[in-house]
């Protein structure tokens, strides 16, 4: 244990190492953009790229072409791996050079990406185009920094939980009267030994606490940046998540493999929290189990808790380096597709991507109700938890909080240390590997 | 008889050894191979029976990873009429690590030539500072370098990460170390007998370097082989390399863990090939030089 903590450590301190020479350097090395000229209107230029990763690239693939058709510039979109699009992105972020004028970007990856420098400020065009108030107020928190604006919000993951109705009713178990943990546990005995009412991977136990830490309001860090997690919220997340783990209702399987779908489609495990993008996720990969779906609300941790929390969540954002030119076609196109009801719903309905763009929730298509989920109208659901959504702070460090409460909570799964000893030592160990304190 | 009995003992005991390191390094090898051919349901669910036999999935996985996947290499695919998939990283992978295995032996040998036979001023401070560079992590190059290639207009070719580590510090090392045990009498034969400086390197220096020459070359290959990050930063996708192109299958919302494991498996083929023609020079290469005789 002790050794893997002591690689892990030099790791970091290489990670860090490399991207402040990397960020250093590319300091001196580049003089700026290509393009100097400063403000006013320098005309647009006729295309740009945008970089994006699975559907996310197949959803701008919508949009490209009415835009081109509309305004007149053509933009492509280049498809990536996820992890790879971002390792690119950002290596080219730091050194200035090679980047698309656009790019997708988390609002988890936001604090480290704009501490890059090599964003630009959009603010200015963001107030002159009059879009801010139109998109959820909590989405904002991440893209800023110091007075500027880095990115132009894209969509939210409110956050829902998608259950077979016809694998629990042939149970007898009823999930429309649920509303806390402490039933939905209940209801989870029911089931047979090899049936799982949830899904707890061993290497994810970060996605579900932040999740739930996130519906209790909690925050990771405070606004000082002192890491803010070890207190009673985060104590609950956790103690429930080892009741769940105890009353044997889940089973653990690894995200987003094969397996993973599959035991959805057989119904082995019944049910799953996920952001409204789920829905179209479940529907491409499992189209046989069409009709069987539900989702409902989260469940509380009191009765009349709060059950409104978030999972993921995409932006635009424009890389500095490129023109003047080229940046100002970009946020044109990003105008065009992000603070637009119609496209927006259009990606709404094709792929479920949720808008962080208010007006699009009035559309009528939020009230319609899905084949998928046997009839059940979501949009409304969704689009009703989004303003409830609590803020959440992502750092640069984020990734580290990830880290160490995957690693505290498998020892605390294991039974070697309690609840909130887990959360206090997790805290510690971010603390001790950032050099930030706690608050 | 006591004496017997102790070597059966350390004898049995080393064989315990071997065999259980033998395990240890062959059993994750194994499982590639037999996830390879199952169905991905087959080898990562906790609900089905582990399987240790192959099966007979091997053509659905690779299809899947070819629909996928779609590299190009050298313009073959037009060649031929037909897209290369993963087939294509592959090709990539072993033509960089190819000319970057030749070129940089020729570069190493030379320099460790020089550094062990010749002198000059500042010999061991250069020496000194090109082993020193063998500490700096790859992160920290990828920006520089990054900025370096695209001055020269190098960014997407295969030059852009067959050049920057041409002159390998590690192999620039291990030769001068070597060449060292090269008699200097038998250069002064070769140099009497009218030899210029090139014909003394490259006639009677360089062919008692063989075992020394093949370690190394399975060293750069693998270290071209192995390269992830800059490849990624600096490579167009139509040129990707395998580490790239495995890692590009692992998506948002989905890791197709059956077609990276036929990713895995089909790339450890040509690197399985090279140790296997060159493994008698390794160990003695490696060995070369550790002992003056």
């Amino acid at each position: 244990m002790t050794g893997e903590r002591g690689s892990h450590d030099r790791r970091t301190v290489l990670k860090g190492l490399g991207v402040g020479g990397a960020a250093a350097l590319a300091g001196c090395i580049t003089g700026g953009r290509d393009d100097t000229t400063d403000g006013g209107d320098v005309g647009m230029a006729d295309g740009v790229t945008a970089w994006s990763w699975d559907v996310a690239a197949e959803s701008l693939d919508l949009t490209d072409e009415p835009y081109e058709e509309a305004n007149g510039g053509s933009v492509t979109v280049e498809q990536f791996g996820r992890a790879d699009m971002k390792d690119k992105y950002k290596s080219q972020l730091l050194a200035g050079e090679g980047a698309p004028a656009i790019a997708t970007m988390e609002s988890v990856d936001a604090a480290a990406w704009v501490d890059t420098n090599g964003l630009r400020d959009i603010s200015g065009w963001i107030d002159d185009a009059g879009i801010k108030d139109g998109f959820v107020a909590g989405k904002w928190g991440p893209l800023e920094k110091d007075g500027g604006t880095y990115a132009l919000p894209w969509d939210i993951g409110p956050v829902g939980t998608f259950y077979r109705k016809d694998v629990l009713e042939s149970n007898e178990i009823d999930l429309t009267t649920v509303e806390t943990w402490d039933q939905f546990i209940e209801e989870g005995k029911k089931l047979p030994d090899d049936q799982y009412m949830i899904n707890l991977p061993s290497n994810d136990y970060d996605g579900l606490w932040r999740m739930l830490y996130r519906m209790l309001g909690g925050q990771p860090f405070a606004e000082d940046g002192a890491v803010a997690f070890d207190n009673d919220e985060s104590v609950a997340v956790a103690r429930t998540l080892k009741r769940v783990r105890d009353a044997g209702i889940a089973n653990d399987v690894a995200s987003w493999s094969s397996a993973w779908f599959n035991a959805f489609k057989e119904g082995s495990i019944a049910s799953l929290n996920g952001g409204a993008w789920m829905e179209g996720t479940l529907k491409a990969e499992l189209g046989g189990t069409a009709g069987k779906w539900r989702v409902m609300k989260p469940p509380a941790f009191s009765k009349g808790g709060p059950r409104a929390t978030n999972w993921g969540g995409s932006n635009l954002v424009i890389a500095d380096q490129v023109s003047d030119a080229k940046a100002q076609r970009a946020f044109d196109y990003m105008q065009f597709t992000l603070a637009s009801k119609e496209q927006q719903l259009k990606m709404y309905q094709e792929y479920g991507i949720f808008p962080a763009y208010e007006p699009a929730y009035q559309s009528e298509a939020f009230d319609e109700g899905h084949d998928f989920l046997g009839g059940q109208g979501a949009g409304r659901l969704f689009a009703d938890i989004a303003p409830e959504i609590p803020p959440y702070r992502y750092t640069v460090d984020t990734p580290e909080v990830t880290k160490a409460i995957n690693e505290n909570f498998s020892s605390m799964m294991a039974g070697d240390v309690s609840p909130s000893e887990a959360v206090s030592q997790a805290a510690q160990d971010v603390a001790d590997r950032t050099g930030r304190d706690i608050a | 008889m006591r004496e017997a009995q102790r070597e059966f003992a350390w004898k049995v005991l080393t064989y315990a050894v071997l065999l259980v390191a033998t395990l240890v390094t062959i059993v994750p090898l194994y499982w590639i191979l037999v996830a390879m051919t199952l169905p991905e349901s087959a080898f990562l669910s906790t609900a089905t029976e582990p399987r240790l036999l192959p099966g007979g999935h091997f053509a659905e996985n690779f299809a899947a990873l070819q629909g996928r996947v779609d590299v190009a290499i050298l313009g073959v695919e037009r060649v031929l009429g037909f897209e290369l998939g993963f087939l294509g990283a592959i090709g990539n992978s072993i033509l960089i690590a190819t000319v970057y295995t030749s070129l940089s032996i020729l570069l190493c040998s030379m320099a460790g030539f020089a550094f062990a036979k010749y002198e000059f001023e500042f010999k061991e401070p250069i020496f000194y500072s090109i082993l020193a560079t063998l500490v700096l992590p790859i992160q920290l190059l990828v920006i520089p370098l990054f900025l370096l290639m695209s001055r020269l207009g190098m960014t997407n070719t295969y030059w852009a990460i067959i050049l920057p580590w041409a002159a390998n510090p590690l192999g620039i090392f291990l030769m001068r170390q070597n060449m060292k045990s090269i008699p200097d009498a038998l250069l002064e034969s070769a140099r009497m007998d009218g030899a210029t400086e090139f014909q003394v390197f490259y006639r009677v220096a360089l062919p008692t370097m063989k075992s020394s020459l093949a370690a190394l070359s399975i060293i750069l290959f693998l270290f071209q082989w192995n390269l992830f990050l800059f490849p990624l930063v600096i490579l167009g996708q139509d040129k990707y390399t395998i580490p790239v192109a495995i890692s590009d299958l692992i998506g948002a919302q989905r890791v197709y863990y059956d077609q990276i494991m036929v990713a895995a498996g089909l790339s450890i083929v040509p690197i399985f090939l090279l140790f296997l023609f060159l493994q008698k020079y390794f160990v003695s290469g490696i060995l070369a030089g550790s002992v003056k005789e």
